[in-house]
């Protein structure tokens, strides 16, 4: 491919104009070849910055730097002439998210037992995802294979980064092209880097999403504290430069938007700016994303189309994936639309084809050709400090550019050179002359016929003679060969190496020669004529429009493209389960700007929808104290038997179906626990099942904290089959975690008071302060009832009291101890016999509480049951024989208590939110439907509209998989996909991360 | 809680207290016979365990009888749960008291009924949600071994046994690939292939060990021959729509003697159309789970029975699990919520599992002949808001519904002074 004959390039092959100047100290071996470097390119259509394109233009470089660049310049007379004849200059692009010439360490998660402290020697941070010390320049070397990817995908300069772990240390912008590492680097520290990836650290801590948010708030508290400290009282050198780095960009890579979403939150909280390397997916939240005000760098590896063909395994691809392979290529035109500064990476590509391919694709889909050469020039030349050197094409900058046969974002252009530093590296043969066409051929034994070269994918030849034979066709350097059999005699091959003799000014070949040797070994030369060339009829089809679908909130099936509004509401004539001293009345209620605002007979209701709900029961949305759905990427932080920094509100995922579900089964609001895999857990998030909001958006305004504490065999890692080492390992041990991590939050109470400045903030026992403090209240996963009692007695002695005592399937042995320190439960209705300390687990147990007189739940732990509440708490009837109104507020009035939430919900009241379930029938029925379901005052679930949703998630399905088979058979590489499942968490599930 | 006094007071007849030869007379109850139908204000009559009459009046005079006056109430056939590890697992974090998977790949010759814990303290809390009988099911493996059908109140496995070797259990391989990576994709692919081969040589063989006269004795193929005559179901195991459809294929095509019954069946909605006209009946697994695929309908686990039901399937619902299986009425009032008509969702739990297993002469419906294995409950025995038992018999002996759990509640009430 590369050296087609062509005399410009064996002008240019010969001779390497330039060298690198200025090194010193690498010993000679030979004479001296140092070289003038005065070159000027000229009949060039140059790119100078992303606005401007001047044509047939000059470009004048010396000694690696621009000396002029512009129309109608002299060419001074030492420097060397070349014409361009009208290819195109662009400035190189710049890779602002790049390991390009670093090694990336390996992931080492095999590991025999708990890690606790790091493996690192050295006086380095307690966490082996934490390298802030960590240069990526003294990692650097030029890399040939990846340079030659780089700077054929049009990329100069890369800001290369060791790509692992959460602080990742300081980031390197160097040049992509070739030479000692020495002249490549233009700035040795240009940006600091993070993620939420623990990467090659086989350290326990995080174990969870949320663990990694709180290891990164941890670390920077404790970095501020180390640089404050004007007498160290320990050393860490992970630490030393912190406060330098902080001044760097911070590039944050993230794995999906709410990861965005998460590190801006963290950002934020510092005073500091970051920009992300997203997934690709910003369109799916752009309104949240741009609040973020950060730039953004974007991938361009958008994903192929998957096999479809099959009507069982495509229904295991979930309409997101699917919808995100058709509006994935719109991303950076997306964001670019949103104002959202941004800039492009080669991250995530194997080869610079494709690179080039999707950038197009990019621009096909509504990016600017303007704003793509923004992206991938001067904006990330501007946020990396480096205008001054590079980004754009004028006097002074570094002459890095690179050379294309036509404008980059036609179809098929390629880059023939690209100069870095104003030395040339070849990326491919200059000109290569065109074959494609007929010719008169010539060859004994084959008079009178034709040969026709045309192309198709790659370069096809026929030779029509008496028959028309199949050539079999293959490129060498400078040379192709061409085989063929004769019809009645396949294994008589004859074969022939041809190569160009003649081409014309319009550089297509205009005879071929070759050297034939037939099946009998006899030689002979051939030579084709060219009657006529083919006409190139391939042209971009930039300009036909392409269609998309809508994007939908969430992004998920059962989204809408338009979230549901609060409405004026007029339940007529309902059965009104009030949950207040009214008891269950027939009524009209209504419902204006998301509260209850009457109930009664003969209300004004101009202007109202009207529901008729005669027949029907209205009653308050169900509230689940135990839940575990819509939450990202581990329910536990299991790593350490106190975890109370940690927090679910940092990883709620508002996309998890099971929200929807949910809302089917008249759940209104949720508290999303932390597992039971520690004494002491994170902080729970509680939420309303707002369905296509944000994440931040479902969170219930202004609530009390609550956090997670468990008991028994889970903290003690009874059941997981293996010998671990964690304290605590026996109910004694758990006590012991309790007394030792109050009397240590006593401790740090007092002296950050008294001396704040010499006190390191300490996020875990912040959050016991705030129990002490009645600021935040505790769930506690339990049991039996020795440990039930024992928790109280800790509370009693430490001052803090157990606000719920959740699954506490025991509790009816100790409910009078629970009364009395004033306990609520929360309870499973019949679960029980799962594990030993269950055995005597019984159903009428939330009954017996309910009777003490404790504020009684019955909770779900389950995103299946989660959905059925209201049959749970029939139950209650059945085995407890309470009364039906009594059974109900253990779903919704008394989960509201207990989770200080009953002022604004959990009962019909006028002012109250209006939470509000309509049911086809009595709602502890097991024949009961949720037929509507408000949250606010706004339905975001109904019978009806689920059909519609129904309809559209089949219908949108179908389109984009037609779409799928259709780019397939157009010859598009496809994938095999299965969805992820959105995960099905319970308290004691433990996964790695 | 006068339900409990008078559920207290039958049980007081006692197990052995109560005479099996007296004559029970249950007047003015309605009448759920079990094959969707229903007598209002009907009377039942059982002797000697066995129903020797159901109506609207009584057919003739019954000295000395004892009469329950039912007004009011209903009248079911024992619950009889299907696909179950009831008697075989007892708590299922500790592993010294599970008793169903074997290990070993092909292991038709395990029995579960010498396994099955009459003891077991979850039976009595079954049978007190009107569960008389079970289907225990070994798991694990490809072959998992030979259920049985027994009681859930018994005083030993052979007094449990209703029938003691019912079918054997087949987990048929996935079709489908839960790798996104094409290559692990294809590799999982081929294993469930060479699955398939073992299970067709494996059956093969123990078809020609069938037919051979005397054979040298090989305990897993010896184990299999009642498959061949038609004495034991084969119930495959698989949730996959593909399952369904590649695992029915071999066996009618290979082995058309052998009685087929689907298990678990997730998917079966999606090929009604094939299962239509083969006459295999099937064995959901619960409805309460959550749909396959985010897709899917989200109530179609629920309406999956009415689906199959409509298209002439004989469907059984089951629960899986042990102290779970508790919930079984409830997941036939769920298909009544959703489709099925309430007379054919208990069909699903009574008559049609007994059908199924091979045991309807016996069980499965209130027929004059059958066993007097039934139900007095305050109401409708699929919703859980009504479904509390007055008195329960197996074979015309009383169930002891006061189970432990009960007990426990009774004295930690009384040590608080509530009721």
């Amino acid at each position: 491919m590369k050296h087609l004959l062509s005399l410009i390039v064996l002008l240019f092959s010969q001779s390497c104009f330039f060298s690198i100047h200025g090194q010193t100290g690498f010993p000679q071996n030979g004479p001296e070849d140092l070289r003038p470097q005065y070159l000027a390119l000229v009949h060039a259509n140059i790119q100078i910055d992303p606005k401007t394109l001047v044509q047939d233009a000059t470009i004048i470089i010396k000694n690696g730097k621009i000396e002029a660049v512009g129309k109608n310049l002299n060419v001074p007379k030492d420097a060397q002439e070349i014409n361009l004849n009208g290819k195109f200059i662009y400035p190189s692009f710049i890779d602002a998210f790049s390991n390009y010439g670093i090694r990336t360490p390996k992931e080492n998660k095999t590991k025999a037992a708990d890690q606790y402290r790091n493996s690192q020697t050295g006086a380095y941070a307690w966490n082996d995802a934490l390298h802030p010390n960590q240069r990526a320049v003294t990692h650097f070397d030029y890399d040939e294979k990846k340079s030659e990817e780089y700077l054929a995908a049009g990329f100069g300069l890369t800001l290369s980064a060791v790509q692992d772990g959460i602080f990742r240390g300081s980031a390197a912008l160097v040049l992509t092209g070739k030479g000692e590492p020495h002249a490549n680097i233009l700035n040795p520290d240009a940006a600091a880097t993070m993620s939420f990836n623990k990467g090659s650290s086989s350290q326990d801590y995080p174990g969870s999403a949320m663990g990694a948010v709180a290891l990164i708030r941890q670390t920077y508290y404790d970095a501020d504290f180390y640089s404050q400290q004007k007498t160290k009282s320990e050393l860490n050198l992970s630490f030393e430069n912190f406060s330098n780095q902080k001044l760097l960009p911070t590039i944050f890579e993230t794995e999906n938007k709410y990861a965005t979403l998460r590190a801006a939150k963290i950002a934020k909280e510092f005073g500091l700016t970051y920009w992300f390397k997203t997934n690709g997916d910003d369109y799916q939240r752009i309104n949240e994303i741009k609040a973020c005000k950060s730039p953004l760098i974007l991938p361009l590896n958008f994903p192929k189309p998957y096999e479809v063909e099959d009507v069982f395994e495509a229904d295991k691809i979930s309409l997101s994936d699917l919808k995100h392979w058709e509006l994935a290529p719109s991303n950076p035109a997306q964001v670019n639309k949103a104002g959202i500064p941004f800039a492009l990476t080669y991250q995530g590509h194997q080869n610079a084809e494709e690179f080039l391919k999707n950038l197009r694709k990019a621009v096909q889909f509504g990016l600017s050709q303007e704003a793509a050469l923004q992206a991938l020039t001067l904006l990330p030349a501007t946020l990396l400090n480096a205008t001054q050197l590079t980004g754009k094409l004028e006097k002074g900058l570094l002459a890095n550019f690179f050379i294309s046969d036509k404008n980059i974002f036609e179809k098929d252009a390629i880059i023939l050179d690209h100069f870095i530093k104003g030395k040339r590296n070849e990326i491919h043969a200059w000109v290569k002359p065109e074959l494609a066409g007929s010719y008169q051929f010539q060859l004994k034994g084959f008079e009178n016929s034709l040969l026709i070269i045309s192309k198709k994918k790659g370069l096809e030849a026929s030779l029509l003679s008496k028959d028309t034979l199949k050539l079999s066709f293959s490129e060498k350097a400078a040379t192709f060969n061409l085989s063929f059999t004769l019809p009645n005699n396949k294994d008589q091959i004859y074969r022939a190496t041809c190569w160009i003799g003649e081409v014309n000014t319009n550089n297509h070949a205009t005879q071929i020669k070759g050297r034939v040797q037939f099946p009998n070994g006899t030689i002979e030369n051939l030579t084709a004529t060219l009657m006529s060339a083919e006409v190139s009829s391939q042209k971009s089809d930039s300009s036909k429009a392409i269609n998309w679908g809508a994007i939908l909130y969430p992004f998920s099936e059962y989204g809408s493209e338009v979230l549901p509004k609060q409405e004026f509401y007029c339940f007529k004539n309902a059965q009104v389960w009030t949950n207040e001293k009214e008891g269950i009345i027939e009524a009209d209620v209504l419902v204006k700007e998301g509260k209850i605002t009457a109930i009664g007979k003969d209300l004004n209701i101009n202007g109202a929808i009207l529901i008729d709900a005669k027949g029907k029961h209205l009653t308050s949305g169900i509230i689940d104290e135990h839940s575990h759905i819509a939450i990202y990427r581990g329910v536990n932080e299991c790593t350490q038997n106190n975890t109370a920094e940690v927090r679910i509100e940092d990883v709620i995922n508002a996309d998890d179906i099971n929200i929807y579900r949910q809302l089917s089964g008249g759940v209104i609001a949720c508290q999303q626990l932390h597992g039971s895999c520690n004494p002491i857990g994170g902080q729970s998030s509680i939420i309303k099942l707002r369905w296509g909001k944000s994440p931040e958006e479902m969170k219930i305004e202004g609530v009390d904290g609550f956090i997670k504490f468990a008991l028994g065999e889970n903290v003690k890692q009874s059941n997981w089959g293996i010998e671990t080492s964690r304290y605590p390992q026996t109910r004694m041990g758990v006590e012991q975690v309790y007394y030792d991590a109050f009397i240590r939050a006593k401790a740090y109470e007092q002296k950050i008071k008294k001396e704040p400045a010499l006190t390191r903030k300490d996020l875990e026992l912040e959050a016991l302060v705030e129990i002490l403090n009645k600021k935040r209240f505790i769930s506690c996963h339990s049991y039996v009832q020795s440990e039930i009692n024992m928790l109280m007695h800790v509370g009693d002695s430490m001052g803090f009291k157990v606000n719920t005592f959740t699954h506490i399937l025991e509790g009816y042995k100790v409910a009078d101890k629970m009364k009395l320190h004033g306990a609520s439960a929360s309870t499973f209705a019949d679960w029980w016999a799962y594990k030993y300390e269950v055995i005597d687990a019984i159903p009428q147990n939330a009954s017996i509480l309910n009777k003490m007189g404790i504020t009684t739940a019955v909770n779900s732990d389950d995103a299946e049951m989660g959905r059925r509440l209201n049959q749970e708490a029939a139950k209650m009837v059945k085995y407890g024989g309470i009364k039906e109104e009594e059974a109900w507020k253990m779903v919704t009035l008394n989960p509201a208590i207990m989770l200080h939430l009953d002022k604004q919900t959990g009962s019909i009241k006028v002012g109250k939110d209006a939470d509000l379930v309509l049911w086809s029938d009595n709602p502890l029925s097991i024949y009961a439907k949720a037929e509507m379901t408000l949250v606010d005052g706004i339905c975001y679930y109904s019978l009806e509209k689920d059909k519609a949703l129904r309809n559209d998630i089949l219908l949108e399905r179908q389109r984009i998989i037609q779409k799928m088979i259709l780019a397939k058979q157009n010859g598009e590489k496809v994938e095999k996909k299965v969805s992820a499942d959105d995960p099905d968490y319970h308290c004691d599930t433990v996964e790695t991360y | 809680m006068k339900k409990y006094i008078l559920s207290i007071a039958i049980s007081a007849f006692s197990i052995f207290t109560y005479a099996q030869n007296t004559t029970t007379i249950i007047n003015n109850a309605t009448i759920h016979i079990g094959n969707g139908e229903t007598i209002e204000k009907g009377v039942l009559v059982f002797e000697k365990g066995k129903i020797i009459h159901v109506g609207k009046e009584l057919s003739a005079l019954y000295k000395n009888a004892k009469v329950i006056d039912a007004s009011g109430k209903h009248v079911y056939p024992g619950i009889i749960a299907c696909n179950s590890i009831m008697g075989l697992n007892e708590i299922d974090a500790v592993r010294a008291t599970r008793d169903y998977s074997e290990t070993g790949d092909l292991n038709p010759n395990i029995r579960s009924l010498i396994a099955y814990n009459t003891d077991s303290k979850i039976l009595p809390t079954a049978s007190f949600n009107g569960i008389l009988y079970a289907q225990a099911v070994p798991q694990g493996g490809t072959i998992s071994g030979t259920s049985c059908l027994v009681k859930t109140q018994a005083w030993n496995w052979e007094d449990a046994a209703v029938i003691k070797e019912d079918g054997i259990h087949l987990h048929w391989p996935s079709l489908l690939t839960s790798s996104s990576n094409h290559e692990n994709a294809e590799k999982q692919l081929l294993k469930s292939k060479e699955k398939i081969n073992e299970i067709e040589s494996f059956f093969l063989s123990a078809y020609q060990y069938s037919q051979t006269s005397n054979p040298a004795f090989n305990a897993r193929l010896h184990a299999m021959k009642g498959l061949f005559k038609g004495q034991l179901n084969l119930y495959i195991h698989t949730s996959e729509a593909k399952g369904i459809i590649s695992s029915v294929n071999f066996f009618q095509q290979k082995f058309p003697a052998i009685k087929l019954v689907l298990v678990e069946a997730a998917e079966a909605y999606q090929v009604i159309d094939f299962l239509k006209t083969k006459n295999i009946p099937i064995i959901l697994s619960s409805l309460h789970n959550l749909p396959v695929t985010k897709a899917s309908d989200i109530d179609q686990p629920y309406k999956t029975p009415a689906q199959l039901n409509a298209a002439g399937i004989k469907v059984v619902l089951s629960k899986e699990g042990s102290w779970e299986c508790r919930n079984l009425p409830f997941i036939a009032g769920t298909a009544a919520a959703y489709g099925l008509s309430k007379e054919e969702a208990l069909k699903t739990i009574t008559l049609n599992a007994a059908e199924v297993l091979g045991a309807s002469q016996r069980l499965g419906s209130l027929e004059v002949g059958k066993d007097a294995s039934l139900l007095i409950a305050d109401g409708d025995l699929l919703d859980m808001r009504t479904n509390v038992l007055i008195a329960a018999f197996i074979e015309g002996e009383p169930v002891e519904l006061n189970n432990e759990q009960q007990q426990l509640a009774t004295k930690f009430k009384k040590k608080y002074g509530i009721n």
